[in-house]
């Protein structure tokens, strides 16, 4: 069973597999046992087909190693060298490790993708079962219709993935817990991780300086934490830390964000302010001044937290948008031109540009005062309707009886005649009604008289019980489809098609065989004649007509 | 038992085309206007009966107008009352010998108003059931706070169809079903497409008795119960109707035709130009073969 050309990656001795002692090889493709002294492989397992692999844990004194295949059997093999059991099995999950990845994505995402399609649409779960379970047709021709098709253009959408943000508050999710003896712990996370690379592409670049050459990438982490960088008050950044460069950096970036301003010309950030009315109305002081020296500690420290959440915000926010600053999400895409010039100039003073400033306005202003659905829509010119004779409108589809003829002398009896019956006209309420007369009456309204004759034919969906009609159903659903399949092949063009032609008609023969005959039957032990599969021996009737057609011209044109 | 928060309202258009009355009075002459009005007044007083709430209407409806039997303007309430209800002196129900005497008077006041006019032989039923809708909806207005109102219209036809009043029908037929007001149907002689289709799209009962002297009988067994009882009843099944379309030329009656896309008119046969907008159609005829043309024999 080994053919010579495999490679073999690894060959272990002594390992028993359902108590019989033997070898284990792993091959290029699979992995494969042959029992002691003899030449063939007993169990043999493509890596395509290895779902996934356990080993015991690390305690126990068998060491062994389990493969789970994606059939859901598995097979466990059982290290029995005394002296390097623990190596050989270790060996073994390493090698698989490497191999199985490779194998795994192949076949699984085809497998996958049907799985799933037939996990969501319950109709072609139900279509699945009825043709390829019960062999009406096989599995290849169903899923070749099934995955082309419509099917292409959804693995394309789920591609597109949409890039995940930022949370603002990725450094506070972090939440440090005691250690129990002064220390902290910090769970961090692969996002978390992410996170902080993303807002702030300084210690991005300190960490690719400094792992692994310098530090590890724990001790990087543990340094990072504890550096006054991450913590809240910077005053001491004359400490020998390899982040003080980085809130240098920081201090920078924020001071060239600050310059560049707004740009947005219906805000004006300048002018909010913390104002003071009166008493009593907000704070009394002077203005803060902007130079350092003036300040208290408590207001300097106050102003440096205040620095950094700006600073942290305007950071995610430019990670996040990778196209645009962060300051000028507000307008249009078509402006998008007149931005980058705004932000290549070198004096970021936004007063300068005037020259730029007014298209920005104008849409901004356009876009508020304007809806794009209550314009005027232009239709194209249509042609006015011209009814000549509109008067056929009015009549219903009641068609022209032929009148009964009423002669006016007629009509002059009649209602002279009426006229002197009602003159008299009292109510007798105790004659109208003789019994006999009311009694034939309601024979007549009773169930079985002739007023509730058509009754009995109707409601046939009240008659069938659901089960069944849920199966016709599901017949129609599968002849349907086949039937589908059989005359999409018309006109026949290609020897391709003619194979279809032929193998889609003994397909409906089978279903008609299989599904349909039992199906008749079974109602018409149980229910009296009502016919529900006359339509669907009608539909193969005409498919099998047509093939025979077919058939017959095709002789024609051949002799 | 009907809570005391619903009313029900019926409103009875009864057709009393005199001509048809009369010549139908001479051939048979048990079954008179006279009779029928009888067995709709006991249908009224039934309904009456049935429920402190309930109310109704009698409409009657001639080829010159339509009528209010019931309840009428010319009604002084209980004052000129009184004389009739204790002439009754059957100790009936006030408000049902009320009732009686005036639907009885306003007939007679109806009939004696008739005038023999040649051209206008239909009876207005269109007309008739608008007014019934028309009152059925001034009555859900005046409804006090909490109340709420189920009404149905029941149509006791004698005459036949007139095809003019058909698009005024289906207008009544379409507002009674937003309405959600019920139109029952009771014929004597011949059928009714029109009414048919009423009682299909708004969920009424047609019926087409066979007797009718029974007509009190029929009255009070299909039509007294309102739309939620009916369904714990065992009643006639609701009859197949026939909703074809029929043809712009002929009035034929057809199942598959052409409709001209831009007016919307259905014709039978194909042709090229629609008669009623004046738009020219091209159809795809298949391939004619030509016929061979055999060269004649040049005679020597």
């Amino acid at each position: 069973m080994a053919s010579l050309s495999e490679e073999v990656l690894l060959v272990l001795k002594k390992v028993r597999q359902r108590k019989q002692d033997g070898t284990l090889y792993l091959m290029a493709e699979r992995i494969a046992w042959g029992p002691e002294g003899k030449d063939r492989f007993t169990v043999s397992h493509l890596y395509a087909d290895i779902r996934c692999q356990k080993i015991s844990p690390d305690g126990k004194a068998k060491v062994q190693l389990q493969l789970v295949l994606h059939t859901g059997e598995s097979t466990t093999f059982h290290f029995s060298n005394e002296s390097s059991a623990i190596k050989d099995r270790d060996a073994a999950k390493e090698l698989l490790q490497q191999l199985l990845p490779k194998f795994k994505k192949k076949a699984n995402k085809e497998l996958e993708e049907k799985n799933r399609m037939l996990q969501e649409d319950p109709v072609l779960f139900q279509l699945y079962k009825d043709l390829v379970v019960s062999q009406v047709i096989s599995a290849e021709e169903f899923w070749a219709n099934k995955l082309g098709g419509v099917n292409n253009t959804d693995p394309a959408l789920f591609n597109n993935k949409q890039e995940v943000g930022i949370s603002g508050a990725f450094l506070a999710d972090i939440r440090p817990q005691t250690d129990g003896c002064n220390g902290l712990r910090y769970n961090l996370t692969a996002d978390i991780i992410e996170s902080v690379f993303r807002t702030y592409p300084a210690v991005k670049e300190k960490y690719s300086e400094n792992v692994p050459h310098n530090l590890t990438e724990k001790e990087f982490w543990t340094c990072f934490f504890q550096s006054h960088y991450f913590h809240r008050d910077r005053i001491n950044t004359g400490t020998q830390d390899i982040f003080s460069e980085c809130a240098k950096q920081d201090e920078k970036g924020l001071k060239s964000m600050v310059i560049q301003g707004v740009k947005n010309p219906f805000v004006d950030l300048l002018t909010l302010d913390d104002k003071t009315l009166d008493e009593g109305y907000g704070v009394s002081t002077t203005l803060p001044s902007t130079s350092n020296a003036n300040r208290t500690v408590k207001e300097s420290s106050n102003y440096a937290i205040i620095k950094r959440f700006n600073h942290h915000s305007a950071m995610v926010l430019a990670a996040g948008s990778h196209f645009w600053t962060p300051l000028c999400i507000t307008l249009p895409a078509q402006f998008f031109f007149y931005i980058f010039f705004e932000t290549s100039s070198t004096d970021g003073n936004s007063r300068d540009s005037d020259f730029f400033q007014p298209p920005v306005k104008k849409v901004k202003l356009q876009e508020a005062i304007e809806y794009d659905d209550l314009q005027r829509v232009n239709r194209p010119k249509t042609v006015p309707l011209n009814l000549k004779k509109s008067d056929r409108y009015a009549h219903g589809p009641v068609p022209l009886q032929s009148q009964q003829y009423t002669t006016s002398q007629e009509i002059i009896n009649s209602v002279n005649y009426i006229r002197h019956e009602m003159a008299n006209y009292k109510p007798n309420l105790t004659q109208v009604l003789s019994s006999t007369v009311a009694s034939s009456a309601i024979a007549a309204l009773s169930p079985g008289g002739v007023l509730m004759q058509t009754g009995a034919q109707q409601a046939i969906n009240q008659m069938i019980p659901t089960e069944v009609q849920g199966e016709l159903k599901h017949l129609y659903v599968a002849a349907g489809e086949l039937l589908r399949h059989f005359w999409s092949c018309f006109p026949v063009n290609t020897p391709f098609l003619e194979e279809k032609v032929m193998k889609m008609k003994s397909n409906l023969e089978r279903f008609q065989m299989t599904k349909l005959r039992p199906f008749q039957e079974k109602i018409q032990r149980q229910y009296l004649s009502t016919n529900l599969t006359g339509h669907l021996e009608e539909m193969f009737q005409t498919a099998y007509n047509k093939f025979h057609a077919w058939q017959t011209r095709r002789m024609m044109r051949k002799t | 038992m009907a809570s005391e928060d619903e009313v029900s309202l019926l409103v009875i258009v009864v057709d009393v085309n005199p001509i048809w009355w009369g010549q139908h009075a001479q051939r048979e002459p048990e079954f008179t206007l006279s009779k029928c009005l009888d067995a709709v007044m006991v249908m009224g007083n039934s309904h009456l009966a049935m429920s402190r709430t309930n109310k109704l209407a009698v409409i009657a409806s001639h080829c010159q107008d339509s009528h209010f039997l019931y309840p009428s303007k010319s009604w002084k309430g209980a004052d000129s009352g009184a004389d009739d209800a204790s002439s009754s002196g059957d100790g009936k129900y006030e408000l049902l010998s009320v009732a009686n005497n005036l639907i009885a008077e306003e007939m007679r006041n109806v009939m004696s108003k008739t005038e023999v006019r040649g051209n206008s032989t239909d009876t207005l039923l269109a007309g008739s059931l608008a007014k019934a809708l028309c009152y059925i909806h001034r009555v859900s207005k005046e409804l006090e706070v909490g109340q709420e109102i189920k009404s149905r219209i029941l149509v006791i036809k004698a005459a036949e169809d007139c095809a003019l009043q058909y698009m005024n029908f289906m207008n009544v037929i379409f507002a009674a079903q937003k309405q959600n007001i019920l139109i029952d149907a009771c014929v004597l002689d011949s059928d009714s497409g029109l009414l048919q289709q009423a009682c299909d799209i708004t969920g009424g009962l047609y019926l087409k008795i066979p007797q009718k002297i029974a007509l009190a009988q029929y009255l009070l067994w299909v039509f007294l119960p309102d739309s939620e009882q009916r369904s714990q009843l065992v009643l006639p099944p609701p009859a197949h109707v026939d909703y074809r379309a029929a043809c712009f030329c002929h009035r034929n009656l057809i199942e598959i035709g052409y409709v001209c896309s831009v007016c919307l008119s259905i014709f039978c046969n194909f042709s090229p130009i629609c008669t009623t907008c004046e738009t020219v159609f091209k159809i795809q005829l298949p391939h004619m073969v030509k016929p061979k043309k055999k060269k004649l024999k040049q005679l020597a």
